[in-house]
C-alpha cells in the first residue's frame, strides 16, 4: 500500500546535494542536458575568443607604431623630420572635450526628461514621447552627422556661437571666430545621440525606486516637483550614473557624425568654438589612404588608443557602481 | 477603437495594431502577395528584354546633350542647397554607335569587336574609387544601362583610395582614381591597366559677398591662404593682384578635405611647383601628396560634398572642389595663374586646352597640371579607370572592355554638359589601344 502519512513521504530537497561539480553531473545526466551544456560553454567561449582575438590582431598591428615611436605615441603619435603626422595628444584632447559638452548638455536634459515622462506627464503625453526619443535612436549616425552639417551648422554659425561669444562669463571657453564646425557644434551633435540611452535608462531608474520612499516624502509634506527632487532622482542615482556611463561610451566612440561637424583641425583647441579633431574622426578621415606599414599601423594605434579609453571608462565606471551597490546594501 | 479577443485564449490575445485585428487567413495572402511583387520586379530585367532593342540609327544626338544645361538629372548625392536653376534633363534620346549587346558585333564608330556572344545573363558591374568622377560616372552609366539592358554598373564614390586598394583587392569589377597607381601596378589578379577616361579640373571656390567671380590669384598667394599666412581678404597679395577690386575684410576659412583626395593632390602639386619655399619648406614638402598636408589650418571636410557644403554657407571660405561640382551649386571660382603667365578661370574651354597640351601621356607620366599653353587652365586632370589586364571570366572582360570603350568615346558627349572636357583625341586612342591589351585567362587578346 502507498504511504499516507504525510510523514512517510519524503520531503521535497530544496537545496542540491554536493556542489557544482555534482550540479553539473546531474545536468549532464538529464535528456538533452549534454547539449544544452556545450551550447552554453561554446557560446561563452567563442564570444570570448572573437573579443580577445579583436584585441590581439589590432595590437599586433599597431605594435609596428608603438615601436617607432616607443610611449610618446600617445601625446605626439608618429612623428617623422618633415610632417608630423596623426597627432594623438590632440586627438585625445579633442575626444575628452567634445564626450564633456555631451555629457553637460545631455544629461540634465536627458534626467530631466526621464523624471517628466516617468513622474510628471499625464499617460497620453508619455508614452508617444518616449516612443519618440527612442526613434532618436534609432537615426543611423551618418544622417545625424549630415544634418549637424546641413542643418545645425549654420543655425551655430550665425546664432548660437556669436551668442556664447556675447555672454561675459563665458568669455574663456567661447572665443576666436565661430565657423560652424567646432567642438560645441560636435559636442551638440553627440548630446543628440546619447539622449535616447541617458532617457530610457534613467527612466528605468527613476521607476524602480521604492513606492515608499515618494509616499514617505509626501507625507512629510513635500511638492511633487520636491518628491521627485528628493526623494526619486537621489534613490535612482546608481541607475542614472549607469546610464551615463554607458552614454558615454557611446560619445567617446563616435566617429563619422562627429568628423563632419568637428572641423577636422589637427591642432590643439584654444576654445569651445575652434574646430578640433577626436580620435574617431582622425581614424575614419586617415584609415582610407593609410599607406601600408608605418601609416597604417599608426591609425590602427589610434583604434588602439580609442580602445583603451573607452575600456578605462567602462571599468571606471563598473568599479565605480559596483562600490555605490556595496555602500547602499551595506546601509541599513 | 480596440475590438477585444474573439476568443479568451491566451494566443488569441496578440498585441493588435491600431486596434484592429488581423485574421490568420489573410495574413498568408498578403505574404503572398508581396512574394509575388517583389519576385516579379527582379524579373523584370530579363536577357529578352534586351534582345528585342532594335538597333538605333545614328543621329546627331550630340547638340542635344550640349545644350542641356549644367545642373544634369543625373542622381548626384550632392545634399548642398544648391542656389543654382536645376532645369529638367533633356529627354534621352540614345547615343550614337550603340553599345553593342551580347549578341549583336558591331564595329561602327571605333567599338571594340569581339567573338560573339549567345545567350548571356544580365551583368550587374561594381566598381568603387574617385568622388570627383561620380556626377560624370553615374550620368554615363545609367545611359548604357539604358541602351544594354543587360548590364547595370553600380559606382561607389568612396575616394580614390579605397578604389584603388579594392581594386587591388580585386573585390570589384573597376576602380577609378585621380591619380594612377605608381606603374608597374598590379593587384592579387596580376597587371592592372589604368584607362583615362575623364577629363576634370579643381576649381578654388570661393564665398565673398559683393566680390564677382574671377578673382585672380597665383601660387605664392594661395600657399599664403592655405598656409595661414594671408588672413583677411584684403590682404595686400591678394589686392596687388586685383587692382580694382573692393576686397572686404572679412577673414579667410580655408577648407581642405578631410580626407584624402585628387583634387588636393593638383593643388598641392601646383602650389610645390608656383607656392616657393614657403609651401615647399613647410610640412607639405617636395612631393604631393593625396592627404592633405597641413591640417592644422582651417577646416577639413569630408568629400566635394562636405566642402562645397561648407563654402556654401560660411562667408569668407575658399576651398578647392572638382569643377563639376562647383558649376552645379553655382560657385564664384578664382582665376589662376598659369604657366604662360594669363589668369585663368576654370571652365570648359580652359580644361580642354590644358588635355589637348598634354603630350606622351601615359599612367606613368600622368601629371598634367601647371602645363603650357596661354589658355590653359593650371589645374586640370585626367581620371583613370583600374581594370585587370586578365579578367577570368572571359564574358565579363568582354562587357567590360566594350563599357569603357562606349564611355570614352560616345560617353563623352556626356561631359561637356556636367562640367567635365571631352577627352582629347589623343587620349581617347590612349584608352582605345589600352582596352585592346584585355585578355582572357589564357593569355588571349578579348579583342581584335
Amino acid at each position: 500500500m502507498s504511504p499516507t502519512l504525510l510523514e512517510e513521504i519524503p520531503p521535497p530537497r530544496l537545496t542540491p546535494i554536493g556542489g557544482v561539480r555534482e550540479a553539473l553531473q546531474r545536468r549532464w545526466a538529464r535528456p538533452g542536458g549534454r547539449a544544452y551544456a556545450v551550447l552554453r560553454w561554446s557560446g561563452a567561449t567563442i564570444f570570448a575568443a572573437i573579443v580577445l582575438g579583436l584585441v590581439v590582431s589590432l595590437l599586433a598591428t599597431a605594435s609596428q607604431a608603438f615601436g617607432h615611436s616607443g610611449v610618446s605615441f600617445l601625446w605626439s603619435g608618429t612623428y617623422n623630420a618633415t610632417k608630423d603626422i596623426y597627432p594623438t595628444g590632440i586627438f585625445i584632447v579633442g575626444t575628452l572635450i567634445t564626450t564633456a559638452v555631451a555629457i553637460i548638455v545631455a544629461v540634465p536634459i536627458g534626467v530631466g526628461t526621464a523624471a517628466f515622462l516617468s513622474e510628471l506627464a499625464p499617460k497620453w503625453l508619455s508614452s508617444p514621447l518616449s516612443v519618440l526619443i527612442d526613434l532618436i535612436a534609432a537615426v543611423p549616425s551618418i544622417v545625424v552627422g549630415l544634418w549637424g552639417l546641413l542643418v545645425l551648422s549654420p543655425v551655430f554659425a550665425h546664432h548660437v556661437e556669436p551668442f556664447f561669444k556675447a555672454v561675459p562669463l563665458l568669455e574663456w571657453f567661447f572665443h576666436g571666430p565661430a565657423y560652424g564646425p567646432s567642438m560645441v557644434l560636435a559636442g551638440t551633435v553627440l548630446a543628440v545621440m546619447i539622449l535616447p540611452t541617458i532617457v530610457a535608462l534613467s527612466r528605468s531608474a527613476l521607476t524602480s525606486v521604492a513606492r515608499e520612499d515618494r509616499e514617505a516624502a509626501r507625507a512629510l509634506g513635500a511638492t511633487r516637483w520636491q518628491v521627485v527632487r528628493t526623494a526619486v532622482v537621489p534613490g535612482a542615482r546608481t541607475g542614472i550614473e549607469a546610464a551615463v556611463i554607458l552614454a558615454m561610451g557611446r560619445a567617446l566612440g563616435e566617429t563619422i557624425a562627429v568628423a563632419m561637424v568637428i572641423g577636422n583641425n589637427y591642432s590643439l583647441p584654444h576654445s569651445l568654438l575652434s574646430p578640433g579633431a577626436t580620435l574617431g574622426s582622425a581614424i575614419i578621415n586617415n584609415f582610407g589612404e593609410a599607406n601600408p606599414g608605418l601609416d597604417r599601423s599608426s591609425v590602427v594605434g589610434l583604434v588602439v588608443v580609442l580602445l583603451g579609453i573607452t575600456v578605462l571608462v567602462n571599468v571606471g565606471g563598473q568599479l565605480l557602481l559596483r562600490s555605490r551597490l556595496r555602500t547602499q546594501r551595506a546601509a541599513p | 477603437m480596440h475590438r477585444g479577443p474573439v476568443s479568451g485564449r491566451a494566443q488569441d490575445r496578440r498585441h493588435h495594431l491600431g486596434g484592429v485585428r488581423v485574421p490568420r487567413g489573410s495574413t498568408l495572402i498578403v505574404s503572398l502577395v508581396a512574394v509575388a511583387v517583389v519576385a516579379g520586379a527582379c524579373g523584370s530585367s530579363t536577357p529578352s528584354a534586351a534582345k528585342k532593342k532594335a538597333t538605333k540609327t545614328e543621329t546627331s544626338t550630340s547638340t542635344t546633350a550640349t545644350t542641356a544645361p549644367s545642373t544634369a538629372g543625373a542622381a548626384t548625392s550632392t545634399t548642398t542647397a544648391t542656389t543654382a536653376t536645376t532645369a529638367v534633363p533633356a529627354a534621352h534620346t540614345a547615343p550614337t554607335s550603340p553599345p553593342a549587346s551580347s549578341t549583336a558585333c558591331s564595329t561602327t564608330g571605333g567599338a571594340l569587336s569581339a567573338t560573339c556572344d549567345t545567350q548571356s545573363p544580365s551583368f550587374k558591374l561594381s566598381g568603387a574609387g574617385a568622388n570627383s568622377i561620380q556626377p560624370f560616372f553615374t550620368r554615363v552609366f545609367y545611359y548604357y544601362s539604358q541602351a544594354d539592358k543587360a548590364v547595370s554598373v553600380n559606382y561607389s564614390p568612396a575616394g580614390s583610395s579605397v578604389g584603388v586598394t579594392d581594386i587591388q583587392q580585386n573585390t570589384v569589377n573597376f576602380g577609378d582614381s585621380e591619380i594612377p597607381i605608381p606603374t608597374p601596378a598590379s593587384g592579387t589578379g596580376g597587371n592592372i591597366l589604368q584607362v583615362p577616361v575623364d577629363l576634370g579640373g579643381v576649381a578654388l571656390s570661393y564665398n565673398l559677398p559683393g566680390v564677382s567671380g574671377g578673382l585672380k590669384l597665383d601660387g605664392p598667394t594661395l600657399a599664403g591662404i592655405f598656409l595661414g599666412t594671408i588672413k583677411t581678404w584684403n590682404d595686400s597679395a591678394i589686392a596687388a593682384l586685383n587692382p580694382g577690386v573692393n576686397l572686404p575684410s572679412t577673414a579667410i576659412v580655408p577648407v581642405h578635405r578631410a580626407d584624402s583626395s585628387g583634387p588636393g593632390y593638383d593643388l598641392d602639386q601646383y602650389l610645390i611647383d608656383t607656392g616657393g619655399s614657403a609651401w615647399t619648406g613647410s610640412a607639405a614638402g617636395t612631393t604631393p601628396s593625396t592627404k592633405w598636408p597641413l591640417p592644422k589650418v582651417g577646416v577639413g571636410e569630408q568629400l566635394n560634398t562636405g566642402v562645397a557644403g561648407f563654402i556654401q554657407q560660411t562667408p569668407g571660405a575658399i576651398g578647392y572642389v572638382e569643377y563639376a561640382y562647383s558649376l552645379q551649386a553655382g560657385f564664384t571660382n578664382a582665376a589662376l595663374k598659369n604657366s604662360a603667365g594669363s589668369y585663368v578661370k576654370p571652365s570648359q574651354t580652359s580644361i580642354a586646352a590644358a588635355g589637348a597640351a598634354s603630350s606622351g601621356l601615359s599612367a606613368s607620366n600622368f601629371n598634367i597640371v601647371n602645363g603650357a599653353g596661354a589658355g590653359t587652365y593650371p589645374l586640370a586632370n585626367f581620371s583613370w579607370t583600374l581594370i585587370y589586364q586578365k579578367q577570368s571570366n572571359t564574358t565579363l572582360g568582354v562587357v567590360l572592355g566594350k563599357l569603357f570603350d562606349w564611355v570614352t568615346t560616345t560617353g563623352q558627349q556626356q561631359a561637356a554638359a556636367l562640367g567635365y572636357s571631352p577627352l582629347p583625341a589623343n587620349v581617347a586612342a590612349l584608352a582605345h589601344s589600352t582596352l585592346l591589351t584585355l585578355e582572357n585567362s589564357a593569355g588571349k587578346p578579348l579583342f581584335s
